[in-house]
């Protein structure tokens, strides 16, 4: 196909506001679907996705459209909505010239649609407002788009009104992305370049990579490379998504397709790579991605110590397609041998650690996440902390720096004032105050990374009723007076429940997490004694009763089996705790530092 | 099992999942001669709100149809000659003293217990006992009735669901007695919300004084998919301390101590010569066969039970097969395991040799007697004349204890 009739976009919107559903309607209008066989949104295929209702992983889909009598070949590429998914919305941007920028007429831009905006803005891409939850009666499409004109400075006085839900307006969608979104350019002649934006792994066919082919064409059984790592393989099947594969007989510039070829080892492809042919001349790597910041860290061990080398084997799985996780070998006095991993945030360490049980079957202790903080010595050098445990003792070091982020939120004004209060308990810098329109304003302040993580996030969608949003990127690192909270677990300082914190809170949360602790940790046969200890300092303690009377008054030839089904049952859930000295401490319990709501 | 009046929605939704029973001993394969019998009785006045026994309200159903239902399975599956013989429910009281001289009459005509039974208990509830009843009975062929007083104070008797009254329990035993019962039992529950310990020292030992051969004393236990479960669950009951519990469970062995009866099991008290037999056979792991709905059988390594519901199981065995709905069989290491929690609810513990033996378990390495150790290290079991039994402080931990022997070694 001549590249003048493709068009490669993707959808940039908040969660709910409505992007699978759109998709949906796309689908149907262009016939690849019919009505009847589509499961509800389409392109949130994992699991996991369709049931928080949040896209993680990105997808591509090929609708085929008709504007005056000549038909067109629009390629969505699918992009997560989530703050913490900026990285793979980066990914899916690379690989098209424009993007629909869908924001709920109801609920108005979020801090999230502005960064991921914001990433489109500068690839200059052609972005396309569009309104939708038109038919809302809420719906205040005119200040919403006003909204838009403030915060992102994009034209949106002739942004489309639709509804993504009755199937109003859509078609209009279509029409001007083929009318306004450029045509991709490239070469169909020139020697192949083409971008790895994604890749799966799927258990029947090995290794699938989704790929933009920028320049040449890539044809059925050829011999291709791997500019970055150099690796050779056979197209061994190309095609487009349509929306399920289907393969053809080649794939020219500027068309998005998939690839299998017998590549075996996960390890052989990097998203971000550019593919070439292996006979043909030297190409040059076309724009790769930034390396993903890492804000979060957690540890992961395996419940059962055997198991080491399949969680091993999972997270070498998942990190395929998920090049943003990262992950190296832990080890810890409390917990054994486990890995140390990276995230972009907290939902992706949540949602890696839900598809580590779901997908893979395994049973995991987490750490609570922290983040990395540095220390500086007197000459100067910086050495990253990765975790809590690795901290030497404070007269080591002339400083500990802990990462701060510049930190947008956008909120009804009603909330400002109660926003900005727990910003400044949470050790917030105010940076500056715009409003976006009369209803709704932006909040820029500067939050220690621990913080945000620790219950930041919870409290800000508590005190603005779930309508604030935030949206968050690294500043660097600053010195302040950060201590080791220790917890002793019966006189024995457990390293997987140490956390760094400032020394003004370490009291509050010193009590907080032995309060937490307590209704985690199950009573034992003896008592279980908790001590927070900054250094040798005990500031706060807890203790855990011993159990007295654990018996069935009932048990004859009726009750037996059932009773010791019971029994065996509370056995079964003890294997699955980790023993400390000889405490059982529940995987729950390991969260116990980190803050949120008393429930 | 003169402890509880029954009461449990059916279908029953702890129902153990549908397993195929055993074909040899599910079907047809009939327990030896001697194995102990237990006959369930569905029916109550009304099911109290904390009993979790398989029963349905008497009214509008077919006891006869059902009594006859028994007989068919008992011509089925009853072995000859039991040791014992248990009726329990339900509320055995409940028919008419006719319809039990026909159960009886029935059940002896295909199994011969009247001759060959050490005891023969019926569980009794008061609103349903009268010495007329208690004779009948006495005359069937029972010689030991056990009596559901469960409290005597009306307001837990209101709370429990009950439909007698302090004074209509305490009848109840003295008519057991006028019609000639020489074993008398009674059932009581402490700790329930409210209860406090003063009280239960008063009421126990008014029951006491009654001379009675024996006393099931239960902590109140909120047991699964009961209305007092779910009451528990909103908060309209609140449980009682651990501290409380523990104490009235102490005075419970301490008086009765005081007045002879010996605790001889967590919650079961007797006078010389008599325990209960027919349970200690359970707390033995021994081989049982039990008929009627719910009713579960352990015969040659396989338990299996019948049907919670009147309907499935009545169909099955009047036509001639047996009802089982479920069975297991456990491997060795698993039946000893559960030897050694059953035998150490008692008093006099358990005889490592013969819980091998029992449990068929033929390995080098007694792996209980490894668990057994570290238990008397800790203080929580305690060996003496080569029988291993609880301590002092074990035994209000019964069940943690037990824990260490089950789920695999």
């Amino acid at each position: 196909m001549d590249t003048q009739h493709i068009r490669n976009f993707s959808i940039i919107a908040h969660i709910d506001h409505g992007k699978s559903t759109l998709a949906d309607r796309m689908l149907e209008l262009s016939g690849a679907v019919s009505k009847r066989d589509m499961r509800s949104q389409i392109l949130d295929d994992m699991d996991l996705e369709r049931e928080r209702g949040i896209t993680i992983k990105a997808r591509a889909v090929t609708i085929e459209h008709e504007v005056d009598g000549e038909r067109y070949q629009l390629n969505l590429i699918d992009t997560p909505g989530h703050v913490d998914f900026s990285y793979e919305v980066q990914k899916s941007l690379q690989a098209c010239e424009g993007a629909v920028l869908l924001v709920d007429a109801s609920q108005g831009v979020e801090a999230q649609t502005v960064a991921n905006a914001y990433l489109a803005v500068e690839q200059d891409m052609e972005i396309l407002p569009v309104l939708n939850k038109i038919d809302l009666a809420h719906a205040h499409a005119d200040e919403v788009a006003e909204e838009i004109e403030n915060s992102l400075a994009i034209e949106a006085t002739d942004a489309l009104h639709i509804s993504a839900k009755s199937g109003t307006g859509c078609e209009a969608v279509l029409d001007r992305i083929v009318e306004r979104i450029p045509a991709p350019e490239g070469d169909p002649e020139a020697p192949l370049q083409a971008l790895i934006f994604d890749a799966v792994y799927d258990e029947y066919r090995g290794i699938i990579v989704y790929l933009r082919v920028f320049n040449g064409t890539l044809r059925r059984r050829a011999m291709t490379r791997m500019v970055g790592t150099g690796k050779v393989y056979e197209a061994v099947e190309i095609g487009r998504f349509a929306p399920v594969m289907t393969p053809s007989e080649e794939l020219g510039a500027g068309e998005v397709g998939y690839l299998v070829s017998n590549i075996k080892r996960l390890g052989d492809v990097r998203v971000g790579d550019t593919i070439t042919l292996d006979k043909g001349p030297e190409v040059a790597m076309l724009p790769g991605y930034e390396e993903p910041a890492h804000m979060v860290f957690a540890d992961f061990y395996p419940t059962n110590p055997g198991e080491f080398e399949r969680l091993r084997d999972a997270l070498e799985t998942l990190s395929l397609s998920d090049s943003a996780l990262s992950y190296q070998p832990e080890s810890s006095d409390a917990l054994g041998f486990g890995f140390r991993c990276g995230f972009l945030g907290l939902l992706h360490m949540e949602i890696i650690q839900q598809r580590l049980e779901r997908e893979h079957d395994l049973d995991m202790i987490q750490t609570a996440p922290s983040v990395t903080y540095r220390i500086r010595d007197d000459d100067g050098t910086e050495t990253e902390i990765r975790s809590p445990g690795q901290l030497p003792p404070p007269d080591t070091y002339a400083d500990l720096m802990e990462p701060v982020a510049r930190t947008t939120m956008l909120t009804p004004v009603e909330y400002i004032g109660a926003l900005m209060q727990i910003a400044s308990d949470h050790r917030g810098t105010f940076v500056r105050q715009e409003h976006l329109s009369p209803t709704r304003v932006q909040l820029v302040f500067d939050l220690p990374m621990g913080e945000i993580i620790y219950d930041f996030y919870d409290k800000l969608k508590s005190v603005t009723r779930g309508f604030g949003t935030l949206n968050y990127e690294l500043l660097g690192f600053h010195a302040d007076d950060l201590v080791r909270l220790e917890i002793l677990v019966n006189g024995e300082s457990v390293d997987a429940l140490s956390s760094i914190v400032h020394r003004s809170q370490a009291d509050y949360r010193g009590r907080q997490t032995l309060k937490r602790l307590r209704k985690e940790i199950p009573r034992h046969l003896f008592e279980v004694r908790l001590q927070a200890a900054i250094g040798s300092r005990i500031i706060a303690r807890e203790s855990i009763a011993a159990l007295r009377k654990d018996v069935t008054a009932k048990c004859y030839g009726g009750d037996i089996t059932r009773k010791r089904k019971l029994l065996e049952k509370q056995k079964k859930g003890k294997r699955r705790m980790r023993q400390v000295g000889n405490v059982d401490i529940p995987q729950k319990a390991f969260l116990a530092v980190l803050g949120g709501e008393e429930k | 099992m003169a402890h509880t009046k029954p009461s449990s929605p059916a279908p029953d939704p702890r129902a153990e999942p549908a397993t195929e029973p055993d074909p040899r001993l599910a079907s047809g394969g009939r327990a030896p001669e001697g194995t102990p019998l237990y006959l369930h009785l569905p029916f109550c006045v009304a099911l109290c709100h904390y009993c979790d026994f398989f029963s349905v309200t008497a009214e509008g159903q077919d006891i006869d149809g059902v009594l006859e239902a028994l007989l068919c399975e008992a011509r089925l599956r009853a072995p000859a000659s039991p040791r014992t013989v248990y009726l329990g429910g339900g509320t055995p009281s409940l028919p008419s003293a006719a319809q039990l001289r026909r159960l009886l009459d029935g059940l002896d005509a295909c199994c011969g217990f009247r001759a060959s039974a050490v005891e023969v208990t019926a569980e009794c509830n008061p609103e349903s006992l009268d010495a007329a009843k208690a004779a009948a009975l006495l005359a069937g062929g029972v010689d030991r009735l056990s009596v559901g007083v469960q409290s005597l104070r009306p307001r837990l008797l209101e709370q429990f669901g009950r439909v007698h009254s302090a004074s209509e329990g305490l009848d109840a035993l003295a008519a057991a007695r006028e019609a000639g019962c020489e074993n008398l039992s009674a059932d009581l529950i402490f700790a329930a919300p409210g209860l406090d310990a003063a009280s239960w020292r008063e009421d126990l030992a008014a029951l006491l004084e009654l001379g009675l051969d024996h006393l099931s004393a239960y902590n109140l236990a909120f047991e699964e998919q009961t209305p007092f479960a779910r009451r528990l669950a909103r908060g309209e009951l609140v449980a009682q301390p651990e501290a409380c519990e523990l104490e009235q469970f102490r005075i419970t062995r301490e008086l009765c101590s005081d007045a002879g009866l010996e605790p001889y099991e967590i919650s079961s008290f007797a006078s010389r010569g008599r325990r209960c037999e027919h349970n200690r056979n359970y707390w033995a792991n021994g081989s049982y066969v039990g008929l009627g709905p719910s009713a579960v059988s352990h015969v040659g390594g396989v338990r299996f039970g019948n049907p919670r519901a009147i309907a499935p199981w009545r169909e099955a065995v009047c036509a001639g097969r047996p009802a089982a709905q479920w069975s297991e069989r456990l491997d060795a290491d698993e039946r000893l395991g559960e030897t050694w929690w059953l035998g150490l609810r008692t008093a006099e513990g358990v005889d490592p040799r013969l819980a091998r033996r029992t449990a068929g378990f033929v390995g080098r390495d007694d792996p209980a007697g490894t668990v057994a150790a570290d238990l008397i290290a800790e203080g929580l079991l305690e060996e003496r004349a080569g029988r291993v039994r609880l301590s002092e402080r074990g035994l209000p931990l019964a069940d943690a204890v037990a824990a260490r022997f089950l789920g695999g070694f």
